[in-house]
């Protein structure tokens, strides 16, 4: 089936390329983005719109495809020469937008840059790299570490003579190695990307693209349904019903990577519960995981669009445990969730605080006042605690410890589960870089041993089957109950063909026009 | 008028001295602006490392007097967000938003004026009272739900007009303007009519309103029997008359707009300072939201002063003082 697929989406390209080199027509597309990017400095900060622009200007190492398969990007191989010694040879002849060559001087360059900036913590398994020569690059992490081409995938290599001239201008002179280059940026109004004729995989099909800043949703859709725009960057859910009806246009939509959770404070004493904490019981935990219907959520609040998460990261990624589902263990069962209750001895429940955004997640308010009021049905009282996104990440953060409920997302780019549960399910304190993002104080010696395994092996099936059984404790221990996966939904024209990618990226050089 | 000049001035130094210390102190309730830049499961050392970088290692205390020298050697800090000078950030985008109120109070001037003068000396006629209600529509429709309809029916249902944006610009040395394309017009005039009509019913009101009461002055019946034609009795003699109250609310107007199109530049995606205004609170970029506000005062404060001056040259017997 999907290689029966496979085959056709591979005869339309090839349909596609003879019919380009037959008509060799200039083709351009227009694609309305929530806001425009910050910068064009890829380790200036973190923010999607930046992102999606990063990479038609840059190429990491290791590439990473729409559905999260790893694979050749500048470094056309790689191997261990030891259990912390990684080895990259870089394609030859790789080309910047200014016509240099790539060398491995600038992928050192781009790593020591790396270190000393806000992104640090892309680099933070990566002990030292130094150039062996021109097209070879060492790295070495701490420890034996199997999801260091994951990590690496993130980190775009940038021209070190470049940055080097340009200094704090490489925010708006970006020069990368990626498949288009920088035409015109006017500031909230447009950015205007040239396919770059060096690119080392061949030329973009897409000649240029113009990315257009639109923060109010209907106008987005207003200027899809004008001829404005050839793409959509989420669709606002009331316009689906609108666009779908409008001839020439389609919703496209894809479960997104990022998982709404709710972390449960695991200590005896947690700040807004008055005496013992009941959440260390682990059938109190059970019971209000039974007490949430994500199906009501989805339907009542997403107006269908959102994917119940079975796990703590998708699928597609290290240390998914196949077949294991949160919702076949525990179903919604209010009756049960009673029982649970009351054999915990909280039969007339307890009151605790929520603290969620208001302004970061879809529907983000209505969800949370909607899991108070199933929770009530368990005698579980849940006092709101909304705010801003600006506000809650430094409120929510460890040290500081104000919560004992807290509702948030995470997404797992990498594709490694490790990432995601060595910060936030390792003991806290007790290892530098572990558990600092562990907003229950989950403490688990069984986790943490099973994790330390995963990061001491450089062998992928081995890191996969330990982190495989640290998910199968979590979903036993539940010290965070996964709630859904929102969707990602786009606007198409007809005539586009465009695929959503899992990490949210807008990639032109996946893009095609056929009219 | 030198004296009220520099009386001006230290008022205005004063002023935004004030608004810089009431920003500053309210800017640290709202959020730290570390977690709107680094990723959320940065460490400890990271994030340490991150607030260094910013300069938010320092006390706010800090901060501030860091923050006051800067502006004393004309640098007014750098935004967190994008990194670059905050100043630099506001001036790129304040033509935008100079264009489409240009345009705005131009269109409100254009249209409210007559049409006032019209409904002022001609109260009780049916068509007098048609531009009342519409002008009643005008201030109480919210301008995002006008905004709204517009590109609903002028650019999705009839195609006239596209729907955002800003279109073709031409580069005057730093300033670049969409007011010499054609594709520039074409993209203004839905934004700037949206953004008018308050505007343009509050001045017809007043214009009204000045006009009836002025009609009734003595001076009028004797412009009249010396035999000053209708039309230069209407504009020279009762509209002069009746512009002081117009030209304080023109002023005041001319600053709201400026301020304020936040929502309208919101809903037409226009590249103008409210979306960064908006954009920089909701990522807690404080030196941009301060210099903002700062600016923003300055624009009243000089608004007003040139209000004052039209009142001396409308009216020779106010004075300055």
């Amino acid at each position: 089936m999907t290689i029966n697929a496979n085959i056709r989406r591979l005869l339309a390209s090839a349909a596609m390329i003879a019919l380009a080199s037959s008509g060799a027509l200039a083709k351009d597309i227009t694609i309305g983005l929530t806001s425009d990017a910050v910068h064009m400095d890829p380790q200036a900060g973190e923010e999607l719109s930046s992102n999606i622009m990063y990479y038609h200007l840059y190429d990491p190492l290791v590439r990473r495809s729409a559905d999260l398969e790893f694979g050749p990007g500048l470094a056309e191989s790689w191997k261990l020469a030891d259990d912390t010694t990684w080895v990259f040879t870089l394609r030859d002849g790789v080309k910047f937008h200014d016509g240099d060559t790539l060398k491995a001087s600038d992928v050192v360059f781009t790593l020591e840059r790396l270190k000393k900036s806000l992104m640090a913590n892309l680099a933070a398994n990566i002990e030292s790299f130094r150039a062996i020569d021109d097209r070879t690059v060492e790295i070495k992490t701490f420890r034996p570490y199997a999801a260091l081409p994951n990590d690496l995938a993130a980190i775009l290599i940038m021209s070190e003579d470049h940055v080097k001239k340009v200094g704090d201008a490489i925010d708006i002179q970006p020069v990368g190695t990626g498949p288009y280059k920088l035409g015109e940026w006017v500031k909230e109004d447009r950015i205007v990307l040239e396919a770059f004729d060096g690119y080392y995989m061949g030329e973009a099909k897409v000649d240029k693209v113009t990315f257009r800043p639109i923060t109010n949703p209907a106008t987005r859709t207003a200027a899809l349904l004008t001829g404005e725009l050839d793409i959509v960057q989420d669709l606002a859910v009331r316009d689906v019903a609108r666009v779908k009806e409008t001839e020439g246009f389609e919703v496209v939509t894809r479960p997104s990577l990022l998982n709404l959770v709710l972390a449960l404070d695991m200590r005896e004493k947690s700040p807004t519960i008055e005496g013992k904490n009941p959440m260390t019981d682990q059938r109190v935990r059970e019971a209000m995981a039974r007490a949430i219907d994500v199906t009501t959520l989805s339907r009542a609040i997403m107006n269908g669009l959102s994917t119940p998460s079975a796990q703590y990261v998708p699928a597609s990624h290290i240390g998914h445990l196949d077949g294991a589902d949160f919702r076949q263990m525990y179903p919604f069962d209010v009756e049960k969730a009673k029982a649970l209750m009351a054999e915990a001895g909280y039969p007339n429940g307890f009151t605790l605080t929520l603290d969620a955004t208001n302004n970061r997640y879809v529907n983000d308010a209505q969800i949370a006042q909607a899991l108070a009021s199933m929770l009530a049905k368990i005698n579980v009282t849940v006092k709101l605690n909304l705010m801003p996104k600006s506000n809650f990440f430094g409120y929510i953060r460890v040290p500081s410890d104000n919560s004992s409920f807290i509702m948030s997302g995470w997404d797992v780019p990498s594709g490694d589960a490790g990432s995601m549960y060595s910060v936030m399910f390792y003991s806290r304190g007790k290892k530098e870089g572990y558990g600092q993002v562990n907003r229950g104080s989950y403490s688990n010696p069984e986790v943490d041993a099973l994790i330390d395994k995963a990061d001491s092996t450089p062998r992928v099936e081995e890191r996969d089957a330990h982190l495989q059984k640290v998910t199968e404790l979590l979903l036993k221990d539940i010290p965070m109950i996964p709630v859904h996966y929102e969707q990602d939904i786009y606007a198409v024209r007809n005539g586009v063909d465009f695929k959503p990618r899992t990490d949210k990226f807008i990639w032109a050089y996946e893009l095609d026009v056929k009219d | 008028m030198l004296g009220y000049t520099i009386k001006r001035l230290l008022q205005m130094i004063f002023v935004l001295w004030i608004v810089s210390v009431i920003v500053f102190l309210m800017m640290s309730f709202t959020g730290d602006p570390v977690f709107m830049v680094i990723p959320i499961d940065s460490t400890e050392a990271e994030i340490a490392q991150a607030r260094e970088i910013l300069g938010l290692n320092r006390s706010l205390l800090e901060q501030y007097l860091i923050f006051l020298k800067g502006i004393l050697q004309g640098d007014f800090g750098r935004s967190y967000v994008y990194r670059q000078p905050a100043l630099d950030l506001i001036l790129e985008r304040l033509p935008a938003t100079f264009e489409i109120v240009l345009v705005a109070i131009v269109l409100a001037a254009v249209v409210a004026i007559p049409l006032g003068v019209y409904a002022g000396a001609n109260p009780n006629r049916a068509s007098s009272r048609a531009i009342m209600s519409a002008s009643l529509l005008g201030i109480s429709l919210p301008s995002f739900w006008v905004g709204m309809m517009l590109i609903f029916l002028l650019a999705v249902q009839w195609q006239m007009f596209p729907s955002s944006g800003r279109g073709d610009t031409v580069d005057l040395g730093w300033f670049r303007t969409s007011l010499l394309t054609g594709d520039g017009w074409h993209h203004i005039l839905l934004p700037a009519l949206t953004l008018s009509l308050g505007t343009m019913a509050i001045i017809l009101r007043m214009t009204r309103a000045g006009m009836m009461e002025v009609m009734r002055q003595d001076y009028i019946k004797f412009a009249r029997a010396k035999g000053v034609s209708r039309r230069g009795m209407l504009y020279g003699h009762g509209l002069r008359n009746a512009m002081i109250p117009v030209v304080t609310i023109f002023g005041l107007q001319l600053g709201d707009l400026i301020a304020f199109a936040t929502i309208t530049e919101t809903i037409f995606a226009w590249p103008g300072l409210g979306k960064l205004l908006i954009d920089s609170i909701y990522r807690a970029d404080r030196p941009v939201i301060v210099v903002y506000l700062m600016l923003v005062a300055v624009l009243f404060v000089v608004i007003n002063f040139l209000v004052d001056i039209i009142y001396t040259w409308i009216d020779p017997r106010i004075t300055v003082k």
